[in-house]
């Protein structure tokens, strides 16, 4: 090993035992006179045998290529963001500064209701899109593991069901939900027809009251089942004699689970609350097929102004604090995780 | 506090098409305020026994009574019982005192306070009091263990159900608990089933012992009855460490021939057995080691093994020492009493300790006679 790495250093190896013709010693190592007739060569060596650099070739080139494509292009879109590149032109290094930062959070506490500009609906949406949407598919995926949990026949057919819409692309469940959603031969307004229910027929996907929401019911169909997987390992990890203590304690069933199963699942809605908001931050495929890039104020989310700034208007200093604000959002969310993670000695 | 009733209790699984019984028309009357100790091998039903009283199995026939009242299709949370687990079942996510107070706040409707006053009283008299703050996690095997039992005792439950509560303590500490749980029950006067694979801590603990083997009771009795008077072999092999000695033998006038060694039968004895084929058993202590060889139902035999236990020495020894894998039975001497393996020496079988079982069935159709039995004369 030592000897290949000298030769592709393209290094000396006078002091290697095995092609040197040394004065070898009975360990097997060499004289000292070898070793101090190359000093420099010898402690090149020492270098070469540490475990330091031992373990250079396995994570050397992973993190030189996550380095420069993921954290250098982050570092980079920082770096513009601080420019006012916009439009063809190459942009300038010259003035940095946070003007584009302030020009979005001046926007988002500029805009009063309904009115407000682009920013403001923007993040508002991201945000109510992170949390409903998170908290929806985490008590849907809960339900659902629950259910599944309980011995019921066809239990893997079940799960294989519901964790089946996660496989899909955005770009299909999009289409789909678009159909659904189709205010004249849509399943859902069809159905609501069918069932003498068509007063409650919906413009689903073009009325802003129920933009949003539309959307969201379509995420929390395609992500609860990653809930429910999540949840029903950690159901899996609770021994049955915890049902059985919290049942002989004279608990109903829903006290038992909401006094004895749910809190033991913590760190599986952790770990999956984490996952469902990051894919939250990251809806913007699934908008972009269902809608191009103006949703409209009531479905806009950040994701999807950064792109329209960006590679919409040739904005590619506002596009870049936008993504970088993005990017701050998705560390707040990971942070917190990281941290709790860190503090328990798991990481 | 009630008394309980098992009334032909039968529970069977499907096993794939398969019936598997579990527990077969059980029947047991558990006095108010008793502690019986259900014992028996590992799959004996015995488990699934005490699961069947706190309504976490349905039985598939029969009828458990509580307090006179049936409770065969209550829902556990509606009967009042509190079971101990084995592995303590504490709730992790909640301190001491919330794992405490659950049961009283599920099951009824006391006011916060008085739960308060209630967990904080049973958890001075458990000594745990200085641990109602922390969470099970933190707390050693033992300290484990005595807040289940705490949380059993707080809900002051009409019956107390144990599954093998002390199996998971080292031996030291399972010594302590058993005379402390002892104790607790009296002090408390509640109908306890306690079930238990040990069985020395059937024999110590309980009012009365239960024991059961493939589904089936098999004796119901205080320790001392099941010790001395087994109403079976299966009994006469469980109860008691080491197990009775069995040698089968078939009679011959009045004579019982076994492999290896013939036996002069009294008129006692004759007069129990019916039937050629006799199981003879002996307990171990019974087996007198280094008689005078002239003496009746005396024997020479050679030491195989010896096991010294300090207060006294397990012997194990062979009629047939010469052969390759001899059939061995046991004897218990003093622990001052020295014998070496290899040693030639005589025993002998007294004929008031003998019990015979029938051949056939294992039924006891003799058991030791307890006329020699004394008391110990007090000194006032």
């Amino acid at each position: 090993m030592r000897s290949r790495i000298l030769r592709v250093l393209g290094a000396s190896d006078e002091d290697d035992p095995e092609t040197a013709e040394p004065d070898v010693r009975t360990d097997g190592g060499t004289t000292s006179d070898a070793a101090a007739a190359s000093g420099e060569t010898s402690r090149l060596g020492q270098w070469l045998d540490s475990e330091f650099a031992k373990s250079l070739p396995f994570w050397l080139p992973a993190t030189l290529l996550v380095g420069l494509f993921v954290y250098g292009a982050i570092g980079w879109n920082f770096l513009i963001s601080l420019t006012d590149w916009q439009g063809l032109r190459q942009p300038t290094y010259e003035s940095l500064d946070f003007e584009m930062y302030t020009r979005f959070f001046d926007s988002v506490f500029a805009g009063g209701l309904l009115s407000g500009p682009q920013e403001y609906w923007a993040l508002r949406n991201t945000f109510v899109l992170l949390v409903v949407f998170t908290v929806a598919a985490l008590a849907v995926g809960l339900l659902l593991a629950i259910l599944v949990d309980r011995d019921i026949r066809f239990e893997n057919t079940f799960r294989t069901i519901y964790l089946l819409p996660m496989s899909l692309s955005f770009v299909v469940t999009a289409i789909f939900w678009a159909w659904m959603y189709n205010p004249e031969s849509g399943l859902i307004n069809q159905t609501l027809g069918a069932v003498g229910l068509g007063s409650l027929a919906q413009q689903w996907i073009s009325d802003p009251q129920y933009k949003l929401f539309a959307v969201m019911f379509a995420l929390v169909w395609q992500f609860s089942g990653y809930a429910m997987v999540v949840y029903l390992a950690g159901l899996r990890a609770i021994p049955s004699d915890q049902y059985e203590a919290a049942k002989v304690d004279g608990a109903s069933l829903l006290k038992m689970y909401w006094r004895v199963i749910v809190p033991q699942l913590r760190a599986s809605t952790t770990s999956a609350a984490v996952v469902l908001m990051v894919f939250a931050l990251k809806a913007f495929d699934f908008l972009y097929v269902m809608f191009g890039t103006r949703p409209g104020p009531s479905a806009d989310i950040l994701a999807m102004m950064m792109y329209r700034e960006s590679f919409g208007t040739t904005n590619w200093a506002y596009g870049s604090a936008i993504a970088m604000i993005l990017f701050a959002l998705a560390l707040g969310v990971i942070a917190p995780y990281l941290y709790l993670q860190f503090k328990r000695g798991e990481l | 506090m009630a008394e309980l009733q098992l009334d032909n209790i039968t529970k069977t699984f499907d096993d794939g098409g398969d019936e598997i019984v579990a527990v077969d028309d059980v029947s047991i009357d558990i006095q108010d305020g008793e502690f019986l100790v259900l014992v028996g091998p590992s799959g004996c039903g015995k488990s699934t026994t005490l699961r069947t009283i706190a309504g976490l199995e349905t039985i598939t026939d029969g009828a458990i009574r509580l307090g006179g009242e049936v409770i065969n299709d209550k829902r556990p949370q509606d009967r009042d019982t509190a079971m101990v687990f084995q592995s303590y079942a504490l709730y992790p996510h909640m301190t001491v005192r919330e794992n405490m107070s659950f049961g009283l706040e599920e099951s009824t409707d006391l006011p916060d306070d008085e739960i308060r006053e209630r967990v904080t009283d049973t958890a001075e008299m458990m000594g745990i009091a200085e641990l109602l703050d922390r969470k099970p996690g933190e707390l050693s095997g033992g300290q484990q263990q005595r807040v289940a039992l705490g949380r059993a005792i707080v809900r002051n439950p009409a019956a107390f159900l144990m599954d093998e509560p002390l199996a998971n303590l080292d031996a030291k500490l399972r010594a302590q608990m058993r005379t402390e749980l002892q104790r607790l029950q009296e002090n408390l006067d509640v109908t306890t089933v306690y079930v238990t694979h040990d069985q020395t801590e059937a024999m110590t603990m309980g009012d009365r012992i239960a024991i059961l083997d493939d589904g089936e009771l098999q004796q119901v009795g205080t320790p001392l009855e099941c010790y001395h008077e087994p109403s079976n072999l299966f009994v006469a092999g469980f109860i008691g460490e080491p197990s009775m000695n069995t040698f089968e033998a078939h009679t011959d006038g009045d004579r019982l021939v076994a492999e290896r060694f013939e036996y002069a039968l009294s008129e006692r004895h004759e007069d129990a057995i019916d039937g050629d084929n006799v199981v003879f058993g002996i307990r171990p202590e019974d087996v007198e080691v280094g008689s005078d060889p002239d003496d009746s139902h005396t024997y020479e035999v050679v030491v195989d093994v010896v096991e010294p236990k300090g207060d006294e020495n397990y012997v194990h020894m062979a009629f047939d020492a010469d052969r390759e894998n001899p059939e061995t039975f046991t004897a218990t001497i003093g622990g001052l009493r020295r014998v070496e393996a290899g040693d030639t020496v005589v025993v002998r079988f007294p004929p008031e300790a003998v019990h015979l079982f029938d051949g056939d069935t294992g039924e006891a159709v003799l058991n030791r006679s307890l006329d020699t039995v004394e008391d110990v004369e007090p000194l006032l």
